[in-house]
């Protein structure tokens, strides 16, 4: 099979390659082509049922094609096609770190190879892993802030507490 | 001021009709079986053409070993043994082989040709390179004399080998254009043939390196011309009409022939063609539909049998009104050229087909697609060929 057919209720089609074709691919497409069809093409799609379908096709490819072949070449002794990846994954991440997160254990092994120019794009991939962390977590922080300064004015917590998450928000902000 | 009649709106009821057939039939599709009496080819990977040659190599050193007179065996590609297989409308290559020797005056230039060019061929196979035509006749111009002699030791490795001239990696320069609703991968790139401005992706010869990964359209649309498709391509009619248009600027190069059977294979799409009220322009769709005789036995993966010749037909002219300034006058041989073509076997088995060139003859006439443009700028894409699709008028 070269094609997964996706029909629309109108009657047309979208037309997506199928998962067996990218096994040819160098190793780091199938992601890429993961994150260009969610960013380019799933909003084109004037039907939420069709969304819903390609997007689970895009989570099957995620699974099955794109973080194993990853791994598995992240496992080897590979260096120069180790460095050919992790430049479009740098390129990547600059895009959609969270996509990357389930291949990070394996970028974190790679820290003890000697090659420079690698441990330069884990450096900044690694940096864009903290960034995003810290940016989730000031997220969940500022929700519970603003919870925590209503409770403070409906007087339903003290003022010590409130200064003391207030703290801690505002260190984590930086 | 005279106000501006509304656009008329059409529905492509008959191109829908015949995607949604064609949808339809995708779950039956079965591999084209060749009648018995032709040879088969086949479109190899870059490993398996190694393969095969080296198991041709093989075969070779033990002909040396056990009689010292090696010889090397391929299809003949001479015009008797070219068929042409009615239930597909294919031209092939019959089971004539023709045996090159060694110890043979005859034959020992082609061999030595042959020899370099496999050799040539190998090196590109293992690093997984292209080269074009004239790259291999430069490589050594004293073995070949002229190109034509390299080309041709070319094609007899590629039939010796059974496969298309693709898969050794030798290939012709391109010159085709493609846009409208389509995502590919090209080496390590993802592109989206909707985003070239004004312009339109360069079909690659390297048509290895290109994967099909996202289309929503649902018709192709295969244009003679440069300048029509352009004109066409700055309406951005593929946003209305959700379609792929593509072109090869005149007579169809391999890439563009090759790229638009992978189209129409894997997206199963209905193909048309709109070339110019003329002979050649009926010949250039006939190399779409069926594949030129000189590269028959690569015609399973050129020709498009299914291909609809859409426009521009000689009863166009009267139907749609094309001015009598528009329409020029066949010259001797125009009209030779049509003769010929009522003789060719798929023209006679095409009824409709066979009337147009034969209103043709009666007319003496021939037109342009850009004819159509009298009618102004947008006729093309705004009423001509939106009608047509409508309507189902096409051969």
């Amino acid at each position: 099979m070269d094609i997964r057919v996706f029909q629309k209720k109108d009657g047309s089609i979208v037309q997506i390659i199928d998962k067996e074709k990218m096994e040819d691919w160098p190793v780091e497409l199938p992601l890429i082509f993961i994150e260009y069809i969610k960013s380019n093409q799933l909003k084109s799609y004037d039907d939420n049922n069709l969304r819903k379908e390609v997007e689970s096709y895009l989570d099957e490819v995620l699974n099955e094609v794109a973080i194993p072949r990853l791994i598995h070449l992240l496992e080897s002794d590979k260096e120069d096609k180790i460095l050919e990846a992790l430049i479009r994954l740098e390129e990547l991440s600059k895009k959609n770190i969270d996509q990357m997160e389930p291949i990070k254990p394996y970028l974190t092994k790679l820290t003890s190879l000697k090659n420079e120019e690698i441990q330069n794009l884990l450096e900044k991939i690694s940096d864009r892993f903290d960034r995003e962390e810290k940016r989730k977590e000031l997220a969940t922080k500022r929700k519970l802030m603003q919870q925590k300064e209503k409770d403070f004015l409906e007087g339903k917590i003290s003022s010590e507490e409130y200064a003391k998450i207030r703290k801690e928000y505002l260190l984590l902000r930086g | 001021m005279a106000k501006k009649p509304p656009k008329k709106e059409y529905d492509l009821k008959a191109a829908r009709k015949l995607f949604e057939e064609y949808q339809a039939k995708r779950k039956e599709t079965k591999k084209v079986s060749l009648p018995p009496d032709t040879i088969e080819v086949d479109d190899l990977s870059r490993n398996q053409t190694l393969n095969r040659l080296y198991e041709a190599v093989d075969a070779l050193i033990e002909m040396i070993y056990a009689t010292g007179r090696p010889t090397l065996e391929m299809p003949s590609r001479t015009a008797s043994n070219i068929i042409w297989d009615e239930e597909n409308d294919l031209l092939l290559l019959g089971k004539q082989v023709i045996r090159k020797q060694f110890h043979s005056l005859a034959s020992v230039a082609d061999m030595t040709r042959m020899m370099r060019v496999a050799e040539v061929v190998h090196e590109l196979l293992v690093k997984d390179k292209h080269s074009t035509l004239r790259d291999v006749f430069y490589q050594d111009v004293e073995i070949y004399g002229e190109q034509k002699n390299s080309d041709k030791s070319i094609e007899d490795i590629a039939s010796m080998l059974y496969t298309t001239r693709n898969a050794t990696h030798i290939i012709a320069s391109a010159k085709g254009l493609c846009v409208g609703r389509l995502r590919i991968r090209d080496e390590n790139n993802i592109i989206d043939l909707e985003k070239f401005g004004s312009g339109a992706w360069a079909i690659t010869p390297m048509l290895d390196k290109v994967d099909i990964i996202e289309s929503d359209a649902e018709f192709i649309l295969v244009i003679e011309k440069e300048a029509a498709m352009r004109r066409i391509s700055e309406d951005k009619f593929w946003k209305k009409y959700p379609s792929i248009i593509l072109t090869a600027k005149g007579a169809a190069d391999i890439a563009t022939r090759m790229f638009l059977k992978r189209l129409n294979k894997e997206l199963q799409l209905p193909v048309f063609s709109l070339v110019d009220s003329d002979p050649y322009g009926h010949y250039i769709h006939s190399v779409y539909l069926r594949g030129s005789k000189r590269l028959s036995y690569e015609s399973p993966f050129l020709a498009t049998p299914d291909i609809k010749l859409l426009g521009v037909l000689t009863k166009d002219l009267d139907t749609y009104n094309v001015p009598k300034k528009a329409r020029l006058d066949m010259k001797p041989m125009d009209i030779k050229r049509t003769k010929e073509l009522l003789k060719e076997e798929f023209v006679k088995k095409n009824k409709k087909w066979e009337e147009d060139l034969k209103l043709a003859l009666q007319l003496r006439k021939k037109a342009e697609i850009q004819a159509l443009s009298s009618h102004g700028l947008e006729f093309l894409s705004e009423e001509y060929l939106p009608e047509k699709l409508s309507t189902g008028d096409w051969i």
